[in-house]
Protein backbone atom coordinates (compact mmCIF):
# COMPACT_ATOMS: atom_id res chain seq x y z
CA UNK A 1 0.00 0.00 0.00
CA UNK A 2 2.76 2.54 0.98
CA UNK A 3 4.37 1.68 -1.82
CA UNK A 4 0.97 2.28 -3.95
CA UNK A 5 1.27 6.28 -2.63
CA UNK A 6 4.47 6.61 -3.36
CA UNK A 7 4.08 5.67 -6.87
CA UNK A 8 1.45 8.69 -7.15
CA UNK A 9 2.95 11.37 -5.29
CA UNK A 10 4.94 12.17 -8.65
CA UNK A 11 5.84 15.94 -8.65
CA UNK A 12 9.03 17.77 -8.19
CA UNK A 13 11.34 20.20 -9.91
CA UNK A 14 14.57 19.12 -11.34
CA UNK A 15 17.55 21.37 -12.53
CA UNK A 16 19.58 19.70 -14.93
CA UNK A 17 22.81 21.40 -15.70
CA UNK A 18 26.45 20.84 -16.58
CA UNK A 19 27.86 23.27 -14.52
CA UNK A 20 29.27 23.40 -12.10
CA UNK A 21 31.02 19.89 -12.09
CA UNK A 22 29.57 17.32 -9.36
CA UNK A 23 26.70 20.36 -8.35
CA UNK A 24 23.95 18.07 -7.73
CA UNK A 25 22.56 19.34 -11.18
CA UNK A 26 25.67 17.67 -12.66
CA UNK A 27 25.13 14.29 -11.17
CA UNK A 28 21.31 14.73 -11.81
CA UNK A 29 22.49 14.57 -15.13
CA UNK A 30 25.54 12.43 -15.02
CA UNK A 31 22.55 9.89 -13.69
CA UNK A 32 21.06 10.52 -17.39
CA UNK A 33 23.99 9.40 -18.89
CA UNK A 34 24.28 6.21 -17.05
CA UNK A 35 20.90 5.45 -18.10
CA UNK A 36 21.97 5.87 -21.86
CA UNK A 37 25.07 4.12 -20.95
CA UNK A 38 22.84 0.84 -20.01
CA UNK A 39 20.64 1.18 -23.32
CA UNK A 40 24.37 1.32 -25.45
CA UNK A 41 25.14 -1.91 -23.30
CA UNK A 42 22.05 -3.64 -24.37
CA UNK A 43 23.04 -2.77 -27.68
CA UNK A 44 25.89 -4.49 -27.56
CA UNK A 45 24.30 -7.52 -26.21
CA UNK A 46 22.77 -7.92 -29.32
CA UNK A 47 25.56 -6.97 -32.00
CA UNK A 48 26.28 -9.46 -33.99
CA UNK A 49 29.48 -12.30 -33.57
CA UNK A 50 30.60 -15.21 -35.39
CA UNK A 51 28.51 -18.30 -34.12
CA UNK A 52 25.85 -16.24 -31.92
CA UNK A 53 28.41 -17.37 -28.85
CA UNK A 54 28.38 -14.74 -25.66
CA UNK A 55 31.91 -13.41 -25.65
CA UNK A 56 31.60 -9.96 -24.47
CA UNK A 57 31.34 -7.90 -20.58
CA UNK A 58 30.68 -4.80 -19.79
CA UNK A 59 31.89 -2.61 -16.84
CA UNK A 60 30.28 0.78 -16.26
CA UNK A 61 32.50 3.26 -14.23
CA UNK A 62 31.27 6.44 -12.78
CA UNK A 63 31.97 8.72 -10.17
CA UNK A 64 34.92 11.28 -9.52
CA UNK A 65 37.37 9.07 -7.86
CA UNK A 66 37.36 6.37 -10.28
CA UNK A 67 37.36 8.66 -13.36
CA UNK A 68 40.50 10.03 -11.98
CA UNK A 69 42.21 6.92 -11.26
CA UNK A 70 41.36 5.81 -14.59
CA UNK A 71 43.04 8.98 -16.06
CA UNK A 72 46.13 8.61 -14.22
CA UNK A 73 46.34 4.84 -15.16
CA UNK A 74 45.77 6.34 -19.20
CA UNK A 75 48.75 9.26 -18.14
CA UNK A 76 50.97 6.17 -16.40
CA UNK A 77 50.99 4.23 -19.90
CA UNK A 78 51.28 7.22 -21.76
CA UNK A 79 54.72 7.58 -20.79
CA UNK A 80 56.03 3.79 -21.47
CA UNK A 81 55.62 4.58 -25.45
CA UNK A 82 56.57 7.65 -27.73
CA UNK A 83 53.52 6.20 -30.02
CA UNK A 84 51.11 6.93 -27.22
CA UNK A 85 52.26 9.94 -25.45
CA UNK A 86 50.69 12.75 -26.78
CA UNK A 87 47.38 10.97 -27.61
CA UNK A 88 47.12 8.96 -24.36
CA UNK A 89 47.66 12.67 -22.53
CA UNK A 90 44.88 14.44 -24.31
CA UNK A 91 42.60 11.37 -24.01
CA UNK A 92 43.61 11.24 -19.91
CA UNK A 93 41.85 14.41 -20.11
CA UNK A 94 39.04 13.38 -21.77
CA UNK A 95 38.46 10.45 -18.86
CA UNK A 96 37.90 13.15 -16.50
CA UNK A 97 35.56 15.27 -18.93
CA UNK A 98 33.75 12.33 -18.67
CA UNK A 99 30.14 11.39 -17.00
CA UNK A 100 29.91 7.27 -17.39
CA UNK A 101 32.81 5.15 -19.12
CA UNK A 102 32.12 1.84 -20.48
CA UNK A 103 34.43 -0.85 -21.17
CA UNK A 104 33.57 -3.34 -23.29
CA UNK A 105 36.17 -7.01 -23.16
CA UNK A 106 35.83 -9.55 -25.38
CA UNK A 107 36.27 -13.04 -22.86
CA UNK A 108 36.86 -15.33 -25.69
CA UNK A 109 39.57 -14.00 -27.63
CA UNK A 110 42.94 -14.80 -25.95
CA UNK A 111 41.31 -18.04 -24.38
CA UNK A 112 38.75 -19.89 -26.76
CA UNK A 113 38.92 -18.74 -29.73
CA UNK A 114 36.43 -19.19 -33.29
CA UNK A 115 38.60 -22.48 -34.65
CA UNK A 116 37.14 -22.06 -37.83
CA UNK A 117 40.49 -21.94 -39.53
CA UNK A 118 39.77 -18.47 -40.59
CA UNK A 119 43.09 -17.34 -41.22
CA UNK A 120 41.82 -13.63 -39.55
CA UNK A 121 44.88 -13.70 -37.30
CA UNK A 122 47.92 -14.38 -39.03
CA UNK A 123 46.86 -14.80 -42.91
CA UNK A 124 47.49 -18.48 -42.80
CA UNK A 125 44.82 -21.26 -43.41
CA UNK A 126 44.55 -22.77 -40.02
CA UNK A 127 44.21 -21.66 -36.52
CA UNK A 128 48.33 -22.20 -36.02
CA UNK A 129 49.45 -19.01 -35.70
CA UNK A 130 47.37 -18.28 -32.67
CA UNK A 131 47.47 -22.07 -30.94
CA UNK A 132 51.69 -22.15 -31.57
CA UNK A 133 52.38 -18.84 -29.75
CA UNK A 134 50.24 -19.24 -26.88
CA UNK A 135 50.57 -22.56 -24.04
CA UNK A 136 48.09 -25.06 -24.81
CA UNK A 137 46.92 -28.59 -24.49
CA UNK A 138 45.03 -30.44 -27.05
CA UNK A 139 43.62 -26.73 -28.04
CA UNK A 140 42.81 -25.71 -24.48
CA UNK A 141 44.41 -22.38 -23.82
CA UNK A 142 45.91 -21.96 -20.33
CA UNK A 143 45.80 -18.28 -19.35
CA UNK A 144 46.77 -18.85 -16.07
CA UNK A 145 50.50 -17.25 -16.84
CA UNK A 146 49.01 -13.71 -16.53
CA UNK A 147 52.43 -12.01 -17.25
CA UNK A 148 52.89 -10.24 -19.82
CA UNK A 149 56.20 -8.14 -21.79
CA UNK A 150 53.75 -5.88 -23.84
CA UNK A 151 50.53 -4.08 -22.80
CA UNK A 152 48.24 -6.66 -24.05
CA UNK A 153 49.13 -10.08 -23.94
CA UNK A 154 48.65 -11.60 -27.76
CA UNK A 155 47.92 -13.46 -29.70
CA UNK A 156 44.29 -13.43 -29.58
CA UNK A 157 42.00 -14.53 -32.08
CA UNK A 158 41.53 -11.82 -34.78
CA UNK A 159 37.88 -13.05 -35.66
CA UNK A 160 37.25 -12.28 -31.59
CA UNK A 161 38.44 -9.32 -31.72
CA UNK A 162 36.30 -8.45 -34.87
CA UNK A 163 33.29 -9.43 -32.83
CA UNK A 164 34.61 -7.02 -30.15
CA UNK A 165 34.58 -4.59 -32.64
CA UNK A 166 30.93 -4.92 -34.07
CA UNK A 167 29.82 -4.78 -30.15
CA UNK A 168 31.47 -1.82 -29.96
CA UNK A 169 30.37 -0.27 -32.83
CA UNK A 170 26.70 -0.98 -31.56
CA UNK A 171 27.14 1.17 -27.98
CA UNK A 172 28.58 3.79 -30.38
CA UNK A 173 25.31 3.48 -32.47
CA UNK A 174 23.23 3.74 -30.11
CA UNK A 175 25.45 6.64 -28.28
CA UNK A 176 24.50 8.13 -31.97
CA UNK A 177 21.10 7.41 -31.75
CA UNK A 178 20.79 8.47 -28.29
CA UNK A 179 22.18 11.94 -28.86
CA UNK A 180 25.32 11.45 -26.21
CA UNK A 181 28.50 11.94 -27.21
CA UNK A 182 30.46 8.45 -27.21
CA UNK A 183 34.46 7.74 -28.81
CA UNK A 184 36.06 4.65 -29.18
CA UNK A 185 39.57 4.63 -27.23
CA UNK A 186 41.80 2.03 -26.93
CA UNK A 187 44.33 4.29 -24.35
CA UNK A 188 41.11 3.76 -21.63
CA UNK A 189 40.70 0.27 -22.77
CA UNK A 190 43.99 -0.35 -21.94
CA UNK A 191 44.21 1.38 -19.20
CA UNK A 192 41.04 -0.05 -17.66
CA UNK A 193 42.18 -3.52 -18.17
CA UNK A 194 45.25 -2.95 -16.38
CA UNK A 195 43.17 -1.41 -13.52
CA UNK A 196 41.25 -4.87 -13.43
CA UNK A 197 38.13 -3.55 -15.19
CA UNK A 198 36.32 -6.22 -17.39
CA UNK A 199 39.41 -9.33 -16.17
CA UNK A 200 38.17 -11.77 -18.13
CA UNK A 201 38.88 -10.21 -21.16
CA UNK A 202 42.02 -10.41 -23.74
CA UNK A 203 41.17 -7.35 -25.20
CA UNK A 204 39.02 -4.21 -23.77
CA UNK A 205 37.82 -0.84 -25.62
CA UNK A 206 37.30 1.93 -23.27
CA UNK A 207 33.98 4.17 -24.50
CA UNK A 208 33.67 7.16 -22.75
CA UNK A 209 30.10 8.31 -22.69
CA UNK A 210 29.03 12.25 -22.03
CA UNK A 211 26.20 14.68 -22.52
CA UNK A 212 27.70 17.87 -22.16
CA UNK A 213 27.20 21.10 -23.77
CA UNK A 214 30.51 20.38 -25.71
CA UNK A 215 31.39 17.30 -26.75
CA UNK A 216 34.48 16.27 -24.90
CA UNK A 217 36.30 13.71 -27.71
CA UNK A 218 36.73 16.46 -30.22
CA UNK A 219 37.99 19.83 -31.26
CA UNK A 220 41.16 19.63 -28.75
CA UNK A 221 43.68 22.62 -28.81
CA UNK A 222 47.31 21.26 -28.55
CA UNK A 223 48.86 20.44 -25.57
CA UNK A 224 45.48 20.08 -24.42
CA UNK A 225 47.14 18.10 -20.87
CA UNK A 226 48.28 21.25 -20.30
CA UNK A 227 45.69 23.41 -21.74
CA UNK A 228 42.15 22.27 -20.84
CA UNK A 229 38.78 23.60 -19.34
CA UNK A 230 40.14 22.63 -15.58
CA UNK A 231 43.76 24.26 -16.27
CA UNK A 232 41.75 27.52 -17.53
CA UNK A 233 39.83 27.53 -15.08
CA UNK A 234 42.31 26.55 -12.39
CA UNK A 235 44.68 29.46 -14.19
CA UNK A 236 41.64 32.02 -13.59
CA UNK A 237 42.17 31.66 -9.93
CA UNK A 238 45.91 31.55 -9.80
CA UNK A 239 46.10 34.83 -12.01
CA UNK A 240 43.24 36.97 -10.67
CA UNK A 241 43.32 36.06 -7.24
CA UNK A 242 47.18 37.82 -7.35
CA UNK A 243 45.76 40.59 -9.44
CA UNK A 244 43.51 41.42 -6.38
CA UNK A 245 46.43 41.06 -3.98
CA UNK A 246 48.19 44.07 -5.34
CA UNK A 247 44.81 46.28 -5.17
CA UNK A 248 44.14 46.13 -1.53
CA UNK A 249 42.08 49.59 -0.69
CA UNK A 250 39.59 50.48 2.28
CA UNK A 251 36.63 49.98 -0.31
CA UNK A 252 34.50 51.16 2.76
CA UNK A 253 35.61 55.03 2.59
CA UNK A 254 36.81 55.29 -1.24
CA UNK A 255 36.41 53.30 -4.40
CA UNK A 256 38.46 54.66 -7.23
CA UNK A 257 36.18 55.80 -10.33
CA UNK A 258 37.11 57.51 -13.68
CA UNK A 259 38.42 60.75 -13.84
CA UNK A 260 35.80 63.68 -13.39
CA UNK A 261 33.70 61.75 -11.79
CA UNK A 262 35.35 61.84 -8.05
CA UNK A 263 32.47 62.44 -5.48
CA UNK A 264 35.04 64.84 -3.76
CA UNK B 1 2.52 12.30 -60.35
CA UNK B 2 2.20 8.80 -60.38
CA UNK B 3 1.53 5.58 -58.42
CA UNK B 4 4.05 3.23 -57.34
CA UNK B 5 2.29 -0.49 -56.35
CA UNK B 6 3.85 -3.84 -56.33
CA UNK B 7 7.65 -4.45 -55.62
CA UNK B 8 9.20 -3.54 -58.93
CA UNK B 9 10.43 0.38 -57.72
CA UNK B 10 11.91 -1.59 -54.00
CA UNK B 11 14.25 -3.74 -56.14
CA UNK B 12 16.08 0.13 -57.55
CA UNK B 13 15.11 1.70 -54.18
CA UNK B 14 17.40 -0.98 -52.39
CA UNK B 15 20.33 0.32 -54.02
CA UNK B 16 19.55 3.74 -52.70
CA UNK B 17 18.95 2.45 -49.28
CA UNK B 18 22.48 0.58 -50.18
CA UNK B 19 24.48 4.22 -51.04
CA UNK B 20 23.03 5.15 -47.58
CA UNK B 21 24.30 2.47 -45.80
CA UNK B 22 27.99 3.03 -47.35
CA UNK B 23 27.90 6.86 -45.73
CA UNK B 24 27.53 5.26 -42.47
CA UNK B 25 30.19 3.09 -42.78
CA UNK B 26 32.56 5.82 -44.01
CA UNK B 27 31.05 7.58 -40.94
CA UNK B 28 31.39 5.08 -38.38
CA UNK B 29 34.11 6.03 -35.51
CA UNK B 30 37.08 4.92 -35.31
CA UNK B 31 39.83 4.02 -32.67
CA UNK B 32 43.03 4.12 -34.53
CA UNK B 33 41.63 6.74 -37.55
CA UNK B 34 44.49 5.47 -39.65
CA UNK B 35 42.13 2.54 -41.11
CA UNK B 36 41.31 2.48 -44.59
CA UNK B 37 37.67 1.41 -45.21
CA UNK B 38 36.95 0.39 -48.73
CA UNK B 39 33.59 -0.66 -49.98
CA UNK B 40 32.03 -1.90 -52.81
CA UNK B 41 28.32 -2.16 -53.98
CA UNK B 42 27.76 -5.50 -55.89
CA UNK B 43 23.92 -5.72 -57.81
CA UNK B 44 22.16 -7.17 -59.92
CA UNK B 45 23.64 -9.94 -62.33
CA UNK B 46 26.80 -8.93 -61.23
CA UNK B 47 26.39 -11.08 -58.30
CA UNK B 48 26.56 -14.30 -60.37
CA UNK B 49 30.30 -14.42 -60.06
CA UNK B 50 29.85 -14.95 -56.11
CA UNK B 51 27.04 -17.04 -56.65
CA UNK B 52 29.13 -19.42 -58.50
CA UNK B 53 32.26 -19.29 -55.97
CA UNK B 54 30.04 -20.20 -52.95
CA UNK B 55 28.91 -23.32 -55.07
CA UNK B 56 31.68 -25.35 -54.48
CA UNK B 57 32.48 -24.55 -51.15
CA UNK B 58 29.02 -24.65 -50.00
CA UNK B 59 29.31 -28.44 -50.27
CA UNK B 60 32.05 -28.32 -47.37
CA UNK B 61 30.92 -25.90 -44.81
CA UNK B 62 27.56 -26.02 -44.15
CA UNK B 63 27.24 -22.21 -42.78
CA UNK B 64 28.69 -21.28 -46.88
CA UNK B 65 25.98 -23.41 -48.20
CA UNK B 66 23.21 -21.40 -45.64
CA UNK B 67 24.15 -18.52 -47.64
CA UNK B 68 25.09 -19.76 -51.10
CA UNK B 69 20.90 -21.59 -51.42
CA UNK B 70 20.10 -18.37 -49.65
CA UNK B 71 21.51 -15.72 -52.06
CA UNK B 72 21.19 -17.92 -55.76
CA UNK B 73 17.74 -19.07 -54.65
CA UNK B 74 16.47 -15.10 -54.23
CA UNK B 75 18.07 -14.37 -57.51
CA UNK B 76 16.34 -16.81 -59.50
CA UNK B 77 13.12 -15.70 -58.20
CA UNK B 78 14.07 -11.85 -59.50
CA UNK B 79 14.64 -10.62 -55.49
CA UNK B 80 18.51 -10.27 -56.15
CA UNK B 81 20.05 -9.18 -52.94
CA UNK B 82 22.51 -6.15 -53.35
CA UNK B 83 25.68 -6.57 -51.57
CA UNK B 84 27.60 -4.53 -49.98
CA UNK B 85 31.69 -5.75 -49.48
CA UNK B 86 33.71 -4.21 -47.25
CA UNK B 87 37.55 -3.83 -46.79
CA UNK B 88 39.90 -2.64 -44.95
CA UNK B 89 43.78 -3.00 -45.23
CA UNK B 90 44.66 -3.99 -41.82
CA UNK B 91 47.50 -6.23 -42.49
CA UNK B 92 50.37 -3.46 -42.43
CA UNK B 93 50.46 -1.70 -38.39
CA UNK B 94 51.77 1.68 -38.97
CA UNK B 95 50.79 2.56 -35.33
CA UNK B 96 54.48 1.91 -33.74
CA UNK B 97 52.28 1.07 -30.42
CA UNK B 98 53.71 -2.34 -29.59
CA UNK B 99 50.86 -3.12 -27.53
CA UNK B 100 51.22 -6.87 -28.31
CA UNK B 101 48.06 -7.80 -29.52
CA UNK B 102 49.12 -9.66 -32.44
CA UNK B 103 51.68 -12.08 -30.49
CA UNK B 104 54.69 -9.72 -31.32
CA UNK B 105 56.78 -7.93 -29.31
CA UNK B 106 56.70 -5.05 -31.48
CA UNK B 107 54.77 -4.03 -34.46
CA UNK B 108 58.31 -3.90 -36.76
CA UNK B 109 58.52 -7.56 -35.71
CA UNK B 110 54.87 -8.03 -36.57
CA UNK B 111 55.16 -6.49 -40.59
CA UNK B 112 58.25 -8.10 -40.87
CA UNK B 113 55.81 -11.66 -40.60
CA UNK B 114 53.05 -10.13 -42.21
CA UNK B 115 54.89 -8.73 -45.27
CA UNK B 116 54.63 -12.02 -47.31
CA UNK B 117 51.19 -13.23 -46.15
CA UNK B 118 48.75 -10.71 -46.81
CA UNK B 119 45.46 -11.77 -47.35
CA UNK B 120 46.19 -16.03 -46.95
CA UNK B 121 43.16 -17.12 -45.22
CA UNK B 122 40.20 -17.19 -45.97
CA UNK B 123 38.78 -14.65 -44.08
CA UNK B 124 42.29 -12.61 -45.10
CA UNK B 125 44.57 -11.20 -42.34
CA UNK B 126 46.95 -10.92 -40.31
CA UNK B 127 45.41 -8.48 -39.00
CA UNK B 128 46.74 -5.61 -36.36
CA UNK B 129 44.17 -6.18 -33.70
CA UNK B 130 43.28 -2.55 -33.22
CA UNK B 131 43.08 -1.41 -37.22
CA UNK B 132 40.86 -4.49 -37.20
CA UNK B 133 39.02 -3.31 -34.56
CA UNK B 134 38.26 -0.37 -36.48
CA UNK B 135 37.04 -2.39 -39.47
CA UNK B 136 34.97 -3.91 -37.61
CA UNK B 137 33.09 -1.30 -36.05
CA UNK B 138 32.32 -0.03 -39.58
CA UNK B 139 31.00 -3.21 -40.40
CA UNK B 140 28.79 -3.43 -37.72
CA UNK B 141 27.85 0.30 -38.25
CA UNK B 142 26.67 -0.93 -41.76
CA UNK B 143 24.64 -3.65 -39.99
CA UNK B 144 22.98 -1.46 -37.88
CA UNK B 145 22.43 1.02 -40.66
CA UNK B 146 20.68 -1.54 -42.69
CA UNK B 147 18.47 -2.16 -39.40
CA UNK B 148 17.40 1.51 -39.46
CA UNK B 149 16.15 1.18 -42.66
CA UNK B 150 14.08 -1.83 -41.96
CA UNK B 151 16.05 -3.96 -44.74
CA UNK B 152 16.71 -7.87 -43.84
CA UNK B 153 20.29 -8.28 -43.98
CA UNK B 154 23.71 -10.05 -42.51
CA UNK B 155 27.36 -9.71 -42.84
CA UNK B 156 28.56 -12.97 -43.95
CA UNK B 157 32.15 -13.97 -44.05
CA UNK B 158 31.30 -16.33 -47.00
CA UNK B 159 30.37 -13.39 -49.75
CA UNK B 160 33.60 -12.14 -47.86
CA UNK B 161 35.85 -15.11 -49.16
CA UNK B 162 34.14 -15.23 -53.09
CA UNK B 163 34.99 -11.41 -53.02
CA UNK B 164 38.57 -12.09 -52.10
CA UNK B 165 38.60 -14.82 -54.41
CA UNK B 166 36.95 -12.99 -57.33
CA UNK B 167 40.38 -10.48 -56.62
CA UNK B 168 37.38 -7.61 -55.81
CA UNK B 169 38.11 -4.89 -53.39
CA UNK B 170 41.65 -4.72 -54.42
CA UNK B 171 42.87 -2.49 -51.54
CA UNK B 172 41.99 -4.85 -48.71
CA UNK B 173 42.96 -7.72 -47.18
CA UNK B 174 40.24 -8.49 -44.93
CA UNK B 175 36.67 -8.27 -46.34
CA UNK B 176 33.00 -9.19 -45.53
CA UNK B 177 30.44 -8.92 -47.25
CA UNK B 178 26.65 -7.43 -46.08
CA UNK B 179 24.12 -8.98 -48.24
CA UNK B 180 20.52 -6.67 -48.24
CA UNK B 181 17.81 -7.19 -49.09
CA UNK B 182 15.06 -8.07 -50.83
CA UNK B 183 12.10 -6.42 -49.70
CA UNK B 184 10.39 -9.02 -46.83
CA UNK B 185 10.99 -10.32 -43.54
CA UNK B 186 13.28 -13.29 -42.54
CA UNK B 187 15.41 -13.25 -45.59
CA UNK B 188 18.28 -14.14 -43.68
CA UNK B 189 16.98 -15.41 -40.21
CA UNK B 190 14.59 -18.57 -40.23
CA UNK B 191 15.65 -18.89 -43.70
CA UNK B 192 12.41 -19.30 -45.87
CA UNK B 193 14.68 -19.99 -48.73
CA UNK B 194 16.57 -23.32 -46.82
CA UNK B 195 12.80 -24.71 -46.62
CA UNK B 196 13.56 -28.38 -48.06
CA UNK B 197 16.86 -28.28 -48.74
CA UNK B 198 18.16 -29.90 -45.57
CA UNK B 199 17.05 -33.61 -44.74
CA UNK B 200 15.73 -34.32 -40.92
CA UNK B 201 18.30 -37.06 -41.24
CA UNK B 202 21.29 -34.23 -42.04
CA UNK B 203 19.84 -32.07 -39.65
CA UNK B 204 19.51 -34.92 -36.92
CA UNK B 205 23.26 -35.92 -37.82
CA UNK B 206 24.79 -32.21 -37.57
CA UNK B 207 23.33 -31.73 -34.24
CA UNK B 208 24.95 -34.58 -33.31
CA UNK B 209 28.27 -33.95 -34.03
CA UNK B 210 27.89 -30.40 -33.59
CA UNK B 211 26.44 -30.52 -30.04
CA UNK B 212 27.76 -33.93 -29.18
CA UNK B 213 27.67 -33.66 -25.00
CA UNK B 214 24.05 -33.54 -25.57
CA UNK B 215 23.89 -37.34 -26.77
CA UNK B 216 26.51 -38.59 -24.63
CA UNK B 217 25.69 -42.03 -22.54
CA UNK B 218 27.17 -42.67 -19.17
CA UNK B 219 31.07 -41.36 -19.29
CA UNK B 220 32.20 -43.65 -16.74
CA UNK B 221 33.78 -46.47 -18.28
CA UNK B 222 36.05 -44.12 -20.48
CA UNK B 223 34.75 -44.32 -23.56
CA UNK B 224 30.98 -43.12 -23.88
CA UNK B 225 28.62 -44.70 -26.10
CA UNK B 226 26.65 -42.08 -28.35
CA UNK B 227 22.83 -42.04 -28.36
CA UNK B 228 22.31 -41.48 -32.20
CA UNK B 229 19.37 -43.27 -32.66
CA UNK B 230 16.25 -43.52 -30.38
CA UNK B 231 17.18 -47.61 -29.46
CA UNK B 232 20.94 -46.44 -29.00
CA UNK B 233 21.65 -49.16 -26.92
CA UNK B 234 21.72 -51.23 -29.51
CA UNK B 235 24.67 -51.22 -31.81
CA UNK B 236 26.31 -48.74 -29.75
CA UNK B 237 28.43 -46.24 -31.45
CA UNK B 238 31.43 -44.65 -30.23
CA UNK B 239 33.13 -41.26 -31.13
CA UNK B 240 35.49 -41.50 -33.72
CA UNK B 241 38.71 -39.57 -33.09
CA UNK B 242 40.36 -40.65 -36.20
CA UNK B 243 42.05 -38.43 -38.86
CA UNK B 244 40.61 -38.58 -42.10
CA UNK B 245 43.28 -37.70 -45.04
CA UNK B 246 40.45 -38.14 -47.82
CA UNK B 247 38.26 -35.46 -46.39
CA UNK B 248 41.31 -33.20 -46.00
CA UNK B 249 42.07 -33.45 -49.44
CA UNK B 250 38.27 -33.32 -50.39
CA UNK B 251 38.09 -29.80 -48.96
CA UNK B 252 41.62 -28.63 -50.36
CA UNK B 253 40.58 -29.77 -54.11
CA UNK B 254 37.40 -27.19 -53.53
CA UNK B 255 39.29 -24.16 -52.23
CA UNK B 256 42.46 -24.92 -54.68
CA UNK B 257 41.23 -26.76 -57.79
CA UNK B 258 37.01 -26.17 -58.36
CA UNK B 259 37.62 -21.93 -56.63
CA UNK B 260 40.56 -21.10 -59.19
CA UNK B 261 38.86 -22.60 -62.14
CA UNK B 262 35.62 -20.81 -61.52
CA UNK B 263 37.63 -17.75 -60.57
CA UNK B 264 39.79 -17.89 -63.98
CA UNK B 265 36.15 -17.57 -65.54
CA UNK B 266 35.54 -14.11 -63.98
CA UNK B 267 38.83 -12.28 -62.99
CA UNK B 268 39.78 -10.70 -66.29
CA UNK B 269 36.32 -9.05 -66.11
CA UNK B 270 37.10 -8.17 -62.22
CA UNK B 271 40.16 -6.57 -62.32
CA UNK B 272 39.81 -4.21 -66.09
CA UNK B 273 36.85 -2.71 -63.63
CA UNK B 274 39.40 -1.63 -61.30
CA UNK B 275 42.58 -0.94 -63.92
CA UNK B 276 39.70 2.00 -65.25
CA UNK B 277 39.56 3.56 -61.71
CA UNK B 278 43.24 3.80 -61.57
Amino acid sequence: MKKYVEDLDFHGEEKISDWPPWSPQDIRRKKGVLESARMMANSVMTSPCAGGVPQVEIELIYGQEELEALARKVEEIAHTNKAWKDAFLYEAVMVRDSDVIMMIGNTRCHETPLDANCGMCGGGTDCSYFYDKVEHKYGLVDITDRRSETMIKGPLCSARVDDLGYAVGSALWTAHTLMVDARPFASMGMAGQKLGYCSNSGMVVGVPVAAKTKNPYVDVNVDYHLINMDKVLDNTRKIYQTARLLRGFDYRKWIPKPAGKQEE
Amino acid sequence: MGHLIGDEYLRDHLLEVAKNIVLAIKKAPAITGRTQIETEIVYGDDIVPIIEVLEPVSRGQRYIQWDYETIKSCHEKGETPVIIGIGAKVDNSNLGWNCGACGFPTCREYNAYAKDCSGGGPLGGPSCNWKLLDYAIACDWACASAWQYKVDNRIMGSVGFAMAALGMLPDSNVKLGLALGPARDMVYYNREEMNRKITYEEEKTEMLKSASTMFTCFSGNGNPMYKTKDRWWTQPERMDMGFSQSAVEEYEKIVRQQVPEIVMKHVEKIAARYKKKK
